[in-house]
């Protein structure tokens, strides 16, 4: 199973938001990271084929997925950024609709149905309206209609927004579980999401993947870039200044600053074992990255 | 079929749409049907200048009216004529606002016997109080004078051809005469006012139920997750129109259900093979109250249907609820709204617009003309709006199946 992108491109009038970007997916959880306005949701909206490109195609098992049509929908689970539902469906009959229009048959859906609401604890309010839910129910309702069809590909749109931690790491565990021989891509800009559950990061930025690789590999290409610098409290601040100060933790009357730097920037400071955080930041900066 | 179901019950459980349901049926079946015969129409009167001073006693009413027109005999002749003009008079000149057929007889005086007017007459009475009664003789060879010379008016100016003519004095000749009679004004009443309004005023409330049929999926953010779906596009798309025709037919039978027991109470089925040219005697159809109701009802089924189609289409063109909602009432209000300032074809053709047109057209004898040929113009009322929404529908499908440029 495959799913290759060929010089996707999208432009809306002179503004390019996907330039170019070609790669080859395999079965496993590809992480899209990049800050917002980077290009990842009109990417994801083209991979799901509701989005025509200005150039370039996209093709599953080698056939172009806008001629697959509904063999291709059939395969496809989506969770769009801003989930849209019927507020007055309760969460089991939105998600029978939902399945009706997979082309899920009624037995079957049933069983499905109750399968998801337990897997995603939300058996309990099966029967309550979808308005009368929180962000996060909201959102793992989203997650249970695009899992319906048991897809192939699974393309998740910020799909742990709105979600507290123990939701988080259920939905992390969730989807590690559910890759197995699929192809899942979720875009985020919670870097830590990714690290977790991704064996593949694919970083955009301005409508391109600037890096792509397995974590460890992305956090290595920062390894002697990374610091710890231990410095009074009444410096930090010139520091922040002067570097790229990725963490700040208090420690008695100083602090211990993690800093981004090519070049060591204190003899004082002491190299230490980078992360995806770290890596993000090097090639994003503190600004773009909280952007 | 499932899926149908589905999308049906959906359209159904909107607060909106039941909420849209009910007013259209107390409009179309309180308003304008029950408190039309108990109060405002048929109700007596002791204050002829609002129907809100008439008494709220139309049913005990009807039954007088009934009884009164029951006294001619059941056949409309010259000495019924006469007797009726003579009894109006010997009562008292009871009025001719209410729904007693003295109105059918004054409108038949004025008509037919201009020549007997008094040019003197200073204080404007109505020709039914003065006319000489043994003067209402040759009815239907005045009526036949009557109809010559509106088609040769309507010739002259252009409206009619010698074709037209002949094919509507065709028609006419089928009448049979002597006519049927029975009380007419219930009758007139449904045929000319209550049911030939019912179609536009069902309008704005299926705009508002299905302007949001495509549009709505925008709105609430669920296209792009629907289209997703296999069956997302067309099959939804398909779906999401058959359901919206099954509203249009469904508010239709409520309303057309609704009307009828209304009917039913009220006037019953008595005067049902009565011929139309009672209500205006310059109808040429060769038509009974029943067979104009039945084209009535299915004008309006039709239109329904048509502007359902058109709504649709407007839902699926524009993404944004408050433009297909304005797009999809313009058609309705828009041409009466320029009226007289658009040229006489633009008027002609704007009838076509479902529920624009009239179905009192039965009542007239327009044509329409098409490669030369002239059609009866209810014939083609009936069939053009709905062959416009049937137009419509595939273009709905096709644009919201199709990918999203931007």
């Amino acid at each position: 199973m495959e799913l290759s992108i060929d010089r996707l491109t999208k432009h809306y009038g002179h503004k390019i938001a996907v330039d170019r970007v070609s790669a080859t997916l395999g079965p496993g959880v590809y992480g899209l990271l990049g800050a917002n306005g980077a290009g990842k949701t009109t990417l994801m909206r083209m991979l799901c084929s509701i989005l025509e490109p200005t150039s370039g195609e996209v093709r599953f098992n080698g056939k172009d997925v806008a001629s697959m049509g509904g063999a291709y929908r059939d395969v496809l689970g989506y969770l769009p950024q801003d989930f849209g539902y019927y507020p007055t469906y309760t969460a089991a009959e939105f998600l029978f609709y939902i399945a009706a229009l997979k082309g899920i048959p009624k037995d079957h859906a049933g069983k499905r149905v109750k399968e998801l609401l337990e897997m995603l604890d939300l058996a309990h309010v099966a029967n309550k309206k979808i308005k009368t839910f929180s962000g996060g129910m909201k959102q793992r309702v989203g997650i249970a209609q695009a899992l319906l069809n048991n897809p192939q590909v699974l393309i998740l749109d910020e799909p742990t927004s709105g979600l507290d931690p123990k939701e988080r790491v259920r939905l992390r565990n969730l989807l590690s579980e559910y890759a197995g021989n699929k192809i899942v891509i979720l875009s985020t800009h919670i870097v830590s999401d990714v690290e977790a559950i991704a064996d593949v990061v694919l970083v955009m930025n301005a409508g391109k993947i600037i890096l792509q690789g397995a974590v460890p590999e992305l956090a290595r290409q920062v390894a002697g870039s990374v610091w710890e610098l231990t410095v009074p409290k009444v410096l930090a601040r010139e520091w922040q200044e002067r570097v790229t100060v990725a963490n700040y933790r208090h420690e008695g009357d100083n602090v211990v600053l993690r800093i981004i730097s090519d070049e060591r920037p204190s003899d004082e400071a002491v190299a230490c074992e980078p992360t995806l955080d770290d890596a993000y930041l090097y090639y994003f900066g503190a600004e773009e990255a909280l952007r | 079929m499932e899926l149908f179901v589905l999308e049906h019950k959906r359209l159904w459980r909107k607060t909106s749409v039941r909420i849209c349901v009910l007013l259209c049926f107390v409009y179309c079946v309180i308003y304008g049907g029950v408190l039309q015969y108990q109060w405002f129409v048929f109700g007596s009167s002791n204050d002829t200048t609002s129907a809100f001073g008439n008494n709220f006693d139309g049913y005990s009413m009807i039954q007088t009216y009934k009884e009164q027109a029951d006294k001619y005999g059941g056949v409309w002749t010259d000495e019924t004529f006469q007797q009726m003009v003579k009894d109006y008079n010997d009562l008292g000149r009871p009025g001719l606002q209410s729904g007693a057929d003295w109105q059918l007889a004054s409108g038949y005086l004025n008509q037919l016997y201009p020549e007997l007017a008094d040019p003197e007459n200073q204080t404007y009475q109505p020709l039914i109080h003065y006319v000489d009664t043994e003067k209402l003789t040759n009815f239907y060879e005045k009526r036949q004078e009557f109809l010559e010379y509106n088609m040769e008016v309507n010739r002259q100016n252009g409206l009619l051809t010698e074709d037209d003519v002949e094919t509507l004095r065709d028609m006419d000749s089928q009448v049979e005469e002597p006519y049927k009679y029975e009380w007419v004004q219930g009758w007139s009443n449904l045929l000319s006012t209550s049911l030939a309004s019912t179609g536009s005023s069902m309008a704005p409330y299926l705009a508002i139920v299905l302007a949001f049929t495509f549009s709505g999926e925008w709105h609430s953010n669920t296209a792009p997750l629907l289209h997703t779906t296999k069956h997302g596009w067309r099959k939804l798309a398909r779906v999401k129109v058959l359901s919206g025709l099954a509203f249009a037919a469904e508010l239709f039978t409520l309303v057309a259900v609704g009307q009828i027991v209304a009917q039913l109470i009220f006037l019953g089925t008595d005067g049902w093979d009565l011929p139309i040219q009672l209500i205006k005697l310059i109808a040429v159809a060769p038509w009974n109250m029943l067979q104009a109701e039945l084209y009535e009802l299915a004008f309006i089924l039709l239109g329904a249907i048509g502007y359902a189609g058109l709504v649709m289409l407007m839902s699926a063109l524009v993404k944004n609820n408050v433009l297909s909602l304005t797009f999809s009432l313009a058609f309705i209000y828009v041409p009466g709204l320029l009226g007289f300032y658009l040229p006489l074809w633009a008027q002609d053709a704007s009838q076509f617009i479902p529920l624009v047109g009239s179905p009192t057209d039965i009542f007239r004898m327009n044509m329409f003309h098409i490669f030369g040929k002239g059609i009866w113009m209810p014939y083609m009322l009936i069939i053009i709006p709905v062959l416009i929404g049937v137009v419509c529908i595939p273009f709905a499908i096709l644009k919201w199946s199709r990918r999203q440029k931007a």
